[in-house]
């Protein structure tokens, strides 16, 4: 095995075994590190979902208006009442009003990076990319952190991540693909897991052949890594192919009346049951990702027609049926876009890219909902006083999953590299 | 306790007298400033700081971290002595640190004593020599001294190697620091020590080093910019030394390999046998597996010189060049999504390919072929911009385009975006072309190192001028920007409509394809700017304000006045004989393709602190690489023809923990691109695996994936870790099994479709068998049918006949007309449906065929297009049981094709 010196005297070895007692996130750690001080008290995440609003959604027109802003900024959404005194959000989001006291709203969020996959990257790892390095996904840090049940896939990406990159953490903590978005009462399509055109009898007659042809290593056996290693995912991945827990929670159809009632059958809506369901049966991680928000044109049209309902329905249903289930104080909520838009309304009747201010929302693991964290200025033209980073939302979000953001990784060059070295938690929300 | 266990140490002291020759060595420190009142002097750079190391105080964890700890921070392993010497005696706020007028008082000492509370507990005892000494250090006026101390020159480390007996031995260590001023000193006490393996020996902060388990590894020493590996084993059998059993050594690889493993009393593995020295060989020489009919000539080739007459033809095929080119392309961090030139930057990433991979074909010698690289120019000697923009256009050319690779230089390398600063094109360089890891002097002292921030600066100016971008160059009339400016207008081009950006795609593509000039952007030096008063200004308040001579590397600084181009004075240095890097990065890195592990390991981090594995190996390698004029196929040769390479993987009891001697083949999975390339090949039609294994177009090692789009197999591709091009680190490339990769190869829709496909463009093994072998009962429907098909015919040939003659007879026009149509088409219909009755003949005489499928001829293809050997008796009997118990025979032929796929023996090169 590789013996990578470390900037700090450890040797990769060393790293390994850290990494390897690491796996297994137990209650006693958290009281540890509660204990500490380095997660709070009130973290109650065991599971998150992450929804990434991809192409960058309007803060002006969802959950930031400014129904006082001049005619060239303000755009034709009025601000709705939601059932939290005070919070008001857009006329197009009602679903959403009426849960409010389930989320946060954090506004005023503020980076300088205006370019989409720079700035997909920045949010979905807490950190502002660097050429040198490359930072792994929320997810997979929380599926290295987090074990699954064996037979459970720990991080999954509905239908995929476009910018996904597991980073310097290794091949290990990659999601798993829908490919596909869920469809309404159906059964759903996962590379590798679904079984198409086999019956178990199937797997279980190839799995009783393929022991028998593979015996060229036997007498190696747990002596080398790679062939322990191949054998011991040999096994997980039958476990996998083979549970009907995992069949279970990808099968739309056998959801209750109750929760599905919930959801309309748009596929974004669909996804977010989808990820209730594999949150429920134990998955750690999962993402959805819902798009068309790269409104340089039309902005209030397509909002209004297309992006917002889908958004609010499917939103609001992923709250209220992680609530009903008793889910939601074990799961955190990320919402998130890759910046805002331009408060200036562009001679195209759409808004262009804006990250100087932008919002995301957080709910559920111990995150306090039914309030609104920072604020932007008059116009929507950045934040207020406080400033509020990307790195702070992501420090936030793991807190909320008792994890502690300023713990270390090594990047296989010997690095050690902080979660989110530069966030701090909102202590309002955790 | 201690002196009861010391080992050998009579025998080192003896080369100590022996070896200090010149200069008197000053005693110990603890001897020194034993007492409190000593009348020995304190440096602060010879004493003070390594003192600080060593007791901890400047680690990470402690005062070196970024941001210090308590408020008091010092330079990370203390080699930053101006910044250190002012945080512990300039503190302007209270003066505490250090207390010149009551020096007892001093922080420095207060806190390391616990006298005050201190978060980092008990570091130095009240009393002790290490407290009389900062002591001292501060009654003298707590000076800094490093225009006094000099140069460090170098460290003596006794013993020089430790050959333990048993577990528990310890040895103490001696370390004598010769500085450039002639001074020697006993530094053992203010040195730190580490180990590179814990579980073999460990050593004490007083430098003692004991045995803990059977092995080999080094223990290393650490004391201003001095960083000293000793050599510490202890043989894993009984049979070492003059025990040693006789091993042949048919090379001089084999001969030095030994000589290690005799010293820790490992016996290496038999030879492999000769099909798995095919397997291995053609996996990793030409990244692709031997076909069937390869397999059976080469097992039944009866010369002994069968395996080097392979290497030889191996060498000369083009998936040789076009794996090699791969890996070279690894190296220098091809990746399209980094070309700046963003509608040809797939092109422009297949151009990097293409040229690095014709001069493998070629056997360029590598200096040369880095040299086109390093050295690299857009324009030609003489050229002016639009010259050079209309041979940038002819390169891509649809019909009839000019040859890249002709190009004497390739300078896409420093034309990507994510090394436009110099230091990242320092960091790039270092890894790409020297196989170091300089990015810890960034920011510190290098740890493992000799290299200080100042060296990281001073290699980095280099860089400085090296610019892609827009160059108006004296002498042009058309500039880059009046190009863009003419080409916007014929485009119609207009910044603010996003609409009209299409057009102006169109037409530069019209442009390339007419061979006419665009804008190209060019890589250039740029010559040095004037400083503005504005950076002068900003200097002076950071105070790095210095002018930096650039400087090689562990070499000389260079004035670059005396070079037109920066680089040429980097080439020189690589390519000199005594360059410690060049020609050892790449022996290295190719030995670590061949074996899954480099002589200096990880492959591209040699540091000081990382000594080889077997230094002898390594400089053997690299001398004879440089002798040979750079020859790669030498290396290649070399390596793949020695019994080193040959060896079985099956250990034996002496050397089944060895992993680093290559004692035996370590088992290891296929690289990302092969593995995808492997499936494909092993599940192709009978003529596609030919086409697979043959050229490259169609091939994961091929041109192809450079590209930006991750493509048809980006997935898989993905998933088994091929590298990104991105970070200046060999570990992109990842190797380690994960679940998501065995679930891919057991269940996933794309490998289960490439294994039984229709599909024309990719005709699969089993559908074609499933063509050939198509069950007996449909025979009984074709015979039918054909009987039928028949007696059509005859009836279309009955009506035809009569048709004709009526018409004969006919005189009305009208009439004649309507029978003439009639003609053609009952004419038209026979035609049809003799094909049909053609084809339906052909279908049965392949179903009469179809009773001919031999079941074992059908096994043995499969072991030898996966695992590449025949089938045991025990396989083949079981093999027939499962084709027999299968739904039909091609059913069972593809199950036993998706389980050999699935073993470990396909997916680990053996």
């Amino acid at each position: 095995m590789a013996n990578h010196m470390f900037c700090d005297g450890l040797a990769r070895r060393d790293f390994l075994k850290v990494g390897a007692a690491g796996m297994a996130f137990s209650l006693a750690d958290h009281m540890a590190l509660s204990h500490a001080g380095l997660v709070s008290d009130n973290a109650s995440g065991k599971s998150a979902i992450f929804i990434r609003l991809a192409g960058g959604p309007s803060h002006m027109d969802t959950f930031d208006l400014k129904p006082n802003a001049p005619d060239s900024h303000r755009g034709e959404f009025k601000e709705i009442k939601t059932n939290v005194p005070g919070v008001r959000i857009s006329e197009h989001l009602p679903k959403l009003a009426k849960c409010a006291d389930k989320y946060a709203i954090i506004r005023g969020v503020s980076h300088t990076l205006a370019a989409h996959n720079l700035g997909t990257t920045y949010l979905a790892t807490g950190n502002r990319p660097l050429p040198s390095i490359q930072y792994p996904t929320y997810g997979s840090v929380v599926s290295k952190i987090k074990e699954a049940p064996r037979d459970i896939p720990p991080y999954v990406s509905i239908p995929r991540d476009i910018n996904n990159t597991t980073g310097f953490l290794g091949l290990e903590f990659g999601p798993f693909e829908t490919g596909a978005s869920p469809r309404a009462n159906a059964r759903m399509d996962v590379r590798g897991l679904t079984l198409r055109g086999l019956t178990i009898e199937d797997v279980d007659r190839r799995q009783n052949m393929l022991k028998r042809y593979d015996t060229a290593f036997d007498s190696v056996g747990s002596a080398d890594q790679t062939v322990a290693g191949m054998d011991k995912f040999s096994q997980r991945a039958y476990d996998m192919m083979r549970s009907s827990r995992t069949r279970d929670a990808f099968d739309l159809t056998k959801e209750s009346k109750n929760i599905t009632g919930m959801f309309d059958k748009g596929s974004f809506s669909q996804s977010c049951l989808l990820a209730t369901r594999l949150v429920e049966a134990g998955t750690k991680f999962v993402t959805v990702q819902l798009g068309g928000w790269d409104t340089h044109n039309d902005n209030w049209n397509r909002l209004k027609t297309r992006n917002l309902p889908q958004l609010d329905d499917g939103l609001s249903g992923l709250f209220n049926a992680l609530d009903a289930k008793g889910l939601l104080e074990s799961t955190t909520v990320f919402v998130t876009g890759e910046f805002g838009r331009t408060p200036k309304i562009n001679q195209r009747t759409g808004r262009d890219h804006y990250p100087r201010a932008m919002f995301c929302l957080l709910a559920g693991g111990g995150i306090q909902g039914g309030q609104v964290i920072g604020e932007s200025d008059a116009k929507g033209e950045g934040p207020k006083d406080r400033k509020i980073s990307p790195d702070d939302v992501a420090a936030t979000f793991y807190q909320s999953l008792g994890i502690d953001h300023r713990q270390e990784f090594r990047t296989p060059t010997g690095r050690p590299v902080m979660i989110t070295r530069y966030g701090n938690v909102l202590r309002e929300l955790v | 306790m201690k002196q009861k266990l010391l080992v050998g140490f009579l025998v080192f002291a003896g080369v100590i007298a022996s070896s200090l020759h010149a200069r008197e060595t000053l005693a110990t420190p603890s001897q020194r400033y034993a007492k409190a009142d000593t009348e020995e002097s304190v440096s602060f750079r010879r004493h003070v700081i390594p003192l600080f190391s060593r007791a901890g105080c400047s680690g990470r964890e402690c005062h070196g971290a970024f941001a210090g700890q308590g408020g008091f921070s010092l330079s990370l392993f203390g080699y930053d002595f101006a910044k250190d010497h002012k945080e512990i005696v300039a503190d302007e706020e209270d003066g505490e640190r250090v207390d010149l007028d009551n020096p007892a008082q001093s922080l420095v000492l207060r806190k390391p004593t616990m006298e005050e509370r201190h978060k980092g507990k008990e570091r130095i005892k009240k009393g002790s020599w290490e407290y009389n000494m900062v002591l001292k250090w501060i009654k003298e006026g707590a000076k800094i001294d490093v225009e006094e101390t000099g140069a460090f020159g170098r460290l003596e480390v006794f013993p020089k190697e430790i050959v333990f007996a048993k577990k528990g031995e310890m040895v103490q260590l001696k370390v004598i620091c010769h500085w450039a001023d002639g001074t020697v000193e006993d530094v053992t006490e203010l040195t730190r020590f580490r180990t590179n393996d814990e579980s073999v020996a460990e050593v004490s902060d007083t430098g003692v080093v004991s045995s803990l388990s059977a092995g080999d590894t080094h223990v290393v020493a650490f004391y201003d910019n001095g960083v000293h590996p000793i050599p510490v084993m202890r043989p894993v059998s009984e049979q070492f030394g003059k025990n040693y059993p006789k091993v042949a050594t048919n090379t001089k690889i084999d001969e030095l390999v030994i000589n290690k493993l005799r010293k820790v009393g490992i016996v290496p593995s038999e030879t492999c046998t000769d099909l798995e020295f095919l397997r291995r060989v053609t996996l990793d020489m030409t990244g692709t597996l031997p076909t069937p009919e390869e397999i059976k000539a080469f097992a039944a080739d009866p010369s002994a010189n069968k395996r080097s007459a392979k290497i030889e033809e191996l060498l000369e095929r083009d998936t040789y060049s076009a794996w090699w080119a791969t890996k070279l392309n690894d190296y220098t961090g091809n990746n399209a999504a980094q070309i700046n030139e963003r509608q040809y930057r797939n092109e422009q990433s297949v151009q990097w390919y293409e040229w690095i991979r014709s001069r493998i074909e070629k056997n360029v010698p590598y200096d040369e072929l880095v040299a086109g690289i390093v050295l690299a120019t857009s324009r030609k000697p003489g050229q002016n911009y639009v010259q050079y923009a209309t041979e940038m256009s002819s390169y891509l050319k649809k019909s009839k385009p000019r040859d890249f690779t002709a190009r004497e230089t390739m300078p896409h390398y420093w034309a990507r975006r994510n090394i436009r600063k110099p230091e990242e094109k320092a960091l790039s360089f270092a890894h790409a072309f020297l196989g170091v890891q300089i990015q810890c002097a960034q920011c510190h002292k290098h740890p493992f190192d000799q290299w200080t921030q100042q060296d990281f600066q001073q290699f980095q100016a280099f860089f400085n001028n090296i610019t892609f971008g827009q160059n108006n160059a004296e002498g042009d009339k058309v500039t880059y920007r009046s190009m863009q400016q003419q080409l916007y207008k014929e485009a119609g081009y207009d910044r603010k409509d996003p609409k009209t950006r299409k057009k102006l795609q169109q037409t530069i593509a019209q442009r390339v394809e007419k061979g006419r000039p665009i804008p190209w952007q060019e890589l250039f030096i740029r010559a040095p700017k004037p400083v503005s008063k504005y950076a002068k200004k900003r200097k002076k308040n950071t105070g790095s304000s210095r002018v930096l001579t650039p400087k090689i590397l562990g070499g000389d600084e260079v004035h670059l006045t005396e070079y037109p181009d920066p680089r040429a004075p980097l080439m020189e240095w690589m390519r000199a004989k005594e360059n410690p890097y060049f020609a050892k990065a790449f022996v290295n890195r190719v030995w670590a393709t061949y074996f899954g592990r480099g002589i200096v390991e990880p492959a591209d981090d040699m540091n000081l602190a990382n000594p080889p594995s077997n230094g002898e190996l390594l400089d053997y390698l690299a001398d004879g690489f440089v002798k040979s004029g750079y020859d790669m196929k030498w290396l290649h040769r070399t390596i793949a023809g020695s019994d080193t390479y040959q060896r079985s993987w099956k250990p034996n009891d002496t050397n089944k923990l060895d992993e680093k001697n290559f004692s035996k083949m370590a088992l290891r999975r296929l690289p990302a691109e092969v593995v995808t390339d492997a499936i494909n090949q092993a599940v192709a039609g009978e003529k596609r695996a030919e086409v697979l294994a043959t050229r490259t177009e169609d091939r994961m090692i091929g041109p192809m994936l450079t590209g930006v789009n991750r493509g048809r197999e980006g997935y898989a591709l993905e998933l088994f870790g091929k590298p990104v091009r991105l970070t200046n680190c060999d570990c992109e490339r990842m190797s380690d099994p994960t679940l998501l990769q065995t679930l891919y190869t057991r269940n996933d829709t794309d490998m289960l479709a490439k294994i039984d496909s229709n599909n024309s463009k990719a005709p699969s093994w089993i559908g074609e068998l499933r063509k050939k072998y198509a069950p007996p009962k449909d025979a009984a429907k074709l015979e039918q049918s054909l009987k039928s098909l028949g007696y059509r015919a005859k009836q279309y040939q009955t009506k035809l006949n009569r048709t004709k003659s009526t018409l004969a007879r006919t005189k009305d026009q009208k009439a004649k007309q309507r029978y003439k149509k009639l003609v053609q088409a009952t004419e038209k219909a026979i035609r049809s449906t003799n094909n049909q009755i053609e084809r339906a003949e052909q279908q049965l005489k392949d179903l009469r065929n179809a009773a001919k499928l031999d079941p074992d001829k059908l096994i043995e293809e499969t072991f030898l297009r996966t695992v590449s050997r025949m089938p045991t008796e025990q396989e083949l009997t079981m093999a027939r049981e499962d084709i027999a118990s299968a739904k039909t025979q091609v059913d069972g032929v593809r199950d036993l094709l998706w389980a050999m796929l699935n073993t470990k023996e396909f997916i680990i090169n053996h």
